[in-house]
């Protein structure tokens, strides 16, 4: 990443992007880290490790929740799921993302 | 409890941390094991770059666990843990220093946990018994007299008729009686004579039987007792059928009908009860027997709505009865302050005041040696500084250093506080007989476990804190960034630390003396030479209900003994040679030849006409008493030699006059000279005649533990007035046994009973031991008190001993350096070591100076103490000894030390 965008707004895009990913079905870490890759097709690259401490966020703020199970090959694994409140505000941030977004790209398209 | 429940919640969450980590741990191992096949499947790579690249992906694996354990919220604590870990580590390194350090904090500590524990355990008890709190004392207080007026009948019928906001109301008295069981010996034991309404009061019902009911106070009522489980199992053998049963008690014979559980001593120590023997309503105002009153506080009243009513109640009898009320004033109050006064006491918490300066000061005594370690630790703190450590993180680590010693002085002043408190209640209990508050609670309060823990953060904050800010000031540190690397250190100690050794010296020099005193009086002999046999001597102390046969009951008695084979000099008297004896002032009136003198301490007492010949005390001059002096207005003394010689200079004594001062009155008025005449206490201003001196025998003062031995006195005639004492009369009695003066013991109580069966005797015991409990208790409390003194003055010394030793050595040790680089460029080797030693000399004799100026100032001239110049002599040789063996190692040390060695060490 040779130009990081500013923290909080990756730290905001992150937090919507796992919400996003658990909005689909439970998931651990590493699934989550595959499926952001997935989604934003490589363009979002970042250390898979920052997952977490995200995770611990959302967790304590009571956006998503977490239970340890088994994976799909039988291995002890965390897994993460959005919570009510985690649904709600997902739907709140989808909400302000996209009138940023939109913001962003009429002043992007004016000058 | 608030404590209580965040430690609760704080401890599992300390080895929650750990499970916690745990779980982090599985969590990325599960990831990068994950991301690792992942790259094996798609990009076919060898497990071993597989989990290289994935480790690379995950990014610093640390840096993650890191935020997330500071997500997790508990950064402080486990920061704290870390600085615990080296505060505990540290202990253990300099052994010398913790031990010093936990013992001065501990007796600080100790010191002031047991001083609030015991305000709190007698001055504010909590009254084991349910709702305790709502039960109160209603007592009239005399404004004139500044006393209470405990002869309130009158008003307590009135209060009991009136009063809304107290129930159970109700009075008791207390008694002894001899309590007559089935073998025919009588014994005297401790009861009261109280209202029913007691019973209701205090909730409690009876183990057997009932308690005493309203019924029994009405009059014509059959006489009933209840009795305290101490009676019942040791008189009655904890006879089961023991209700019904008829008991001799005193003069008469009452039922059994209760016997109250284990422990239950209402009012205050009693063991056994009887309705109250009066009729209540036929006393006038101010009249009848001295009465305590209580009753509980009624559901939802506070105690100053209570006062409100009762005063409104006091302001009408004044009104009404302005002959006896005018000066009265009810006041009702917590039960407990009827017995220890419920003045403000500021004076106590000023006392609590000095233990927690003592505290501050053994804190900064302890504070000087960690200072010192601390100096040998800069380059610690310079590191720690490098690797970005904030002043406050390195001022938390001293404080749990300081924190870790005090936490362990605590527990250990604490466990000795508890400890002194049950052997002090045993104490209590064996030299009272049992007679000791039922509230008295001799487990710790939780109230103390906190304030030691308060003391334990105050004087880590002193200790540690203290200490490390010096050593972190920015001055210091920019002299760290200097000699970072180099040898030598760079916290400086200049004239500061002459002058904490200075003070440490004078602080010293006060602690020895009392160390030394207090130490020598435990091995001091119990008991002073009587000038008789008194071996051969038996005596008792023989307690009679108020009568007109006074002197025909001590008749009988001496006529009776006289009839036994092997007794002989059977006397009386209100105090016996040995015992302690009331000390009063007084005025001497001058004569022709001398002047008089003002204001003398002299020891006085009423004793038997037969007195000083039953002893073989000679008269040396004019006479003995005879029973024409047995009137009370006599006004006749006999005085003894200690007189003569230190109040007359060893003038002529006889036909002089003497006269108890109103200093002595307003002693009088306060009760505290008790077994003094009553005569004389009525009569202050009434001058008597000398007429007789005789030769010293066992007066002792017990003015307290330390000062007792003989001196001046005068003797009274024994009249009843004299022996008069409370509501009954007291006196001694003395008889010289041939053959074993103890076996003779049982047939003094047998001829007793014959007497009068209402005769109460106590203390049977053989004159060469102490001769009553008073004065045996007051011995033995001195000796505690003493015992407990002595430790702390003595672990006070070794603490500043060690303080000066330690302070002197590490000065010495700064300048090892200085002197293996004099010693390199060719300075003489005996002159430095002069140069070294001749300050320390200095220091401590300023000190030693400056200690004994303040110790005659305070000490002698201030308390009026002894001066005892050889004790200072001692002092002074011990610090020097001390002195030299502080600066001895170092500067050998540093003699050693090869010039080269020393010279590399320069900047």
């Amino acid at each position: 990443m040779p130009s990081r965008p500013p923290v909080d707004a990756l730290r905001g895009s992150l937090d919507l992007l796992v919400l996003k990913t658990l909005s689909l079905s439970p998931m651990h870490g590493w699934g989550i880290s595959q499926r952001v890759q997935q989604i934003s097709d490589g363009e979002l690259e970042m250390n898979q490790g920052s997952l977490y401490p995200a995770l611990q966020r959302l967790e304590k703020a009571g956006l998503i929740a977490s239970d340890w199970g088994v994976s799909d090959n039988n291995r002890q694994a965390r897994f993460y799921r959005l919570t009510a409140a985690g649904r709600r505000a997902l739907g709140n941030e989808l909400e302000s993302w996209k009138r940023f977004a939109a913001a962003l790209d009429a002043v992007l398209r004016t000058t | 409890m608030k404590w209580f429940d965040a430690a609760r919640i704080r401890l599992p969450l300390l080895f929650a941390g750990r499970a916690a980590e745990a779980r982090m741990n599985d969590e990325f191992r599960f990831h990068i094991e994950m991301e690792t096949e992942r790259l094996m499947r798609a990009k076919g790579l060898a497990p071993d770059e597989a989990r290289r690249q994935a480790l690379a992906a995950f990014g610093g694996v640390e840096k993650h666990k890191e935020a997330l354990r500071d997500g997790r919220g508990l950064a402080w604590l486990r920061g704290w843990s870390l600085n615990v870990k080296l505060g505990v580590r540290m202990c253990a390194r300099y052994p010398g220093v913790t031990m010093a350090g936990v013992l001065a904090m501990a007796i600080g500590i100790g010191l002031g946990a047991a001083y609030l524990e015991g305000i709190n355990d007698f001055l504010h008890p909590a009254l084991p018994l349910d709702e305790g709190e709502r039960i109160v004392g209603l007592q009239n207080w005399d404004l004139e007299e500044n006393d209470p007026e405990l002869r309130s009948m009158h008003d307590f019928v009135g209060w009991r008729q009136e009063l809304g906001s107290v129930q159970n109301l109700g009075t008791f008295r207390s008694i002894e009686r001899n309590l007559g069981v089935a073998d025919g010996s009588a014994e005297p034991a401790q009861g009261a004579e109280i209202s029913p309404s007691a019973f209701r009061m205090v909730r409690v019902p009876a183990l057997l039987g009932r308690t005493l009911i309203d019924a029994d106070e009405q009059r014509g009522a059959p006489p009933v007792i209840v009795l305290g489980h101490q009676l019942w199992r040791n008189r009655f053998a904890g006879d089961p059928g023991v209700v019904g049963r008829a008991v001799q008690v005193g003069n008469s014979t009452s039922t059994v009908v209760g016997v109250m559980p284990e422990g239950f001593a209402f009012p205050v120590s009693h063991h056994f009860w009887v309705p109250p023997g009066s009729n209540a309503q036929a006393y006038e105002p101010r009249q009848g027997p001295p009465i305590r009153i209580f009753g509980r506080l009624a559901p939802g009243v506070s105690l100053e709505e209570a006062q409100a009513e009762l005063s409104a109640l006091g302001l009408r009898a004044s009104r009404e009865l302005p002959a006896t009320h005018e000066h009265l004033r009810p006041r009702v109050m917590k039960y407990t302050d009827l017995f220890v006064g419920d003045e403000d006491n500021w004076q106590a918490y000023l006392v609590q005041l000095f233990f927690v300066l003592l505290l501050l000061v053994l804190g900064s005594n302890v504070a000087t040696m960690v200072f010192a370690r601390t100096a040998t630790r800069e380059h610690e703190i310079a590191m720690r500084f490098a690797l970005g450590a904030s002043r406050g993180q390195i001022l938390a680590q001293f404080f749990a250093e300081a924190l870790v010693l005090a936490l362990a002085a605590t527990v250990l002043g604490l466990a000795a506080v508890a400890l002194g408190a049950q052997w002090f209640t045993r104490l209590l209990w064996d030299v009272t007989q049992g007679q000791i508050p039922f509230w008295l609670d001799d487990s710790l309060n939780v109230t103390t476990v906190l304030y030691a823990l308060v003391l334990a953060v105050l004087v880590s904050l002193v200790a540690g804190v203290m200490p490390a800010l010096k050593a972190t000031s920015s001055r210091a540190r920019a002299r760290l960034r200097h000699s970072a690397g180099a040898g030598d250190s760079a916290l400086r100690f200049g004239g500061l630390w002459s002058a904490v050794i200075v003070v440490q010296v004078v602080f010293t020099v006060l602690i020895l003396p009392p160390a030394i005193v207090s130490i020598s009086a435990l091995g001091e002999a119990d008991h002073t030479d009587p000038g008789f046999a008194a071996e051969q001597y038996l005596s008792a102390r023989v307690d009679m209900d108020m009568g007109p046969e006074f002197q025909a009951t001590c008749d009988e008695l001496r006529r009776r003994l006289l009839m036994k084979p092997g007794a002989s000099r059977v006397t009386f008297a209100s105090r016996l040679p040995g015992m302690g004896h009331p000390e009063a002032w007084v005025d001497v009136d001058g004569d022709g030849s001398a002047p008089g003198a003002a204001g003398e301490l002299v020891m006085a007492t009423a004793v038997g006409v037969n007195y000083f010949d039953a002893f073989g005390a000679e008269i040396v001059a004019g006479r003995a008493f005879n029973s024409g002096d047995l009137r009370t207005d006599a006004g006749v003394v006999v005085a003894n030699e200690y007189f003569v010689n230190e109040i007359l200079q060893g003038r002529n004594a006889i036909g002089r006059r003497i006269r108890y001062t109103t200093r002595y009155a307003q002693q009088a008025a306060t009760g505290q000279p008790q077994g003094l005449p009553r005569s004389v206490m009525r009569e202050r201003g009434q001058w008597y005649q000398i007429v007789g001196v005789v030769k010293n025998i066992g007066m002792d003062t017990t003015r307290d533990a330390f000062t007792s031995g003989q001196g001046p006195g005068v003797y009274h005639p024994l009249t009843p007035e004299a022996a008069a004492s409370g509501g009954s009369y007291s006196v001694r009695i003395a008889f010289h046994v041939r053959g074993d003066a103890a076996a003779f013991a049982p047939q003094l109580r047998e001829i007793a009973r014959d007497v009068d069966p209402g005769l109460r005797l106590y203390d049977v015991l053989r004159m060469d031991g102490p001769v009553d409990r008073v004065s045996r208790n007051q011995r033995r409390m001195g000796r505690f008190f003493s015992s407990i003194t002595g430790l702390v003055a003595l672990i006070a010394l070794l603490i500043s001993v060690a303080g000066t030793y330690s302070v002197m050595s590490f000065t010495v040790s700064r300048q090892t350096r200085e002197i293996g680089i004099r010693i390199a460029l060719g300075a003489d080797r005996r002159r430095i070591i002069a140069g070294v030693f001749s300050r320390a000399m200095v220091q401590i004799a300023v000190g030693i100076v400056l200690g004994a100026v303040t110790w005659f100032y305070v000490i002698v001239h201030v308390l009026g103490g002894r001066d005892r110049v050889g004790l200072l002599v001692v002092t002074a040789i011990v610090l020097m000894l001390v002195g030299l063996a502080a600066c001895g190692g170092p500067v050998r040390r540093a003699l050693r030390i090869e010039p080269i060695e020393a010279l590399r060490n320069v900047d």
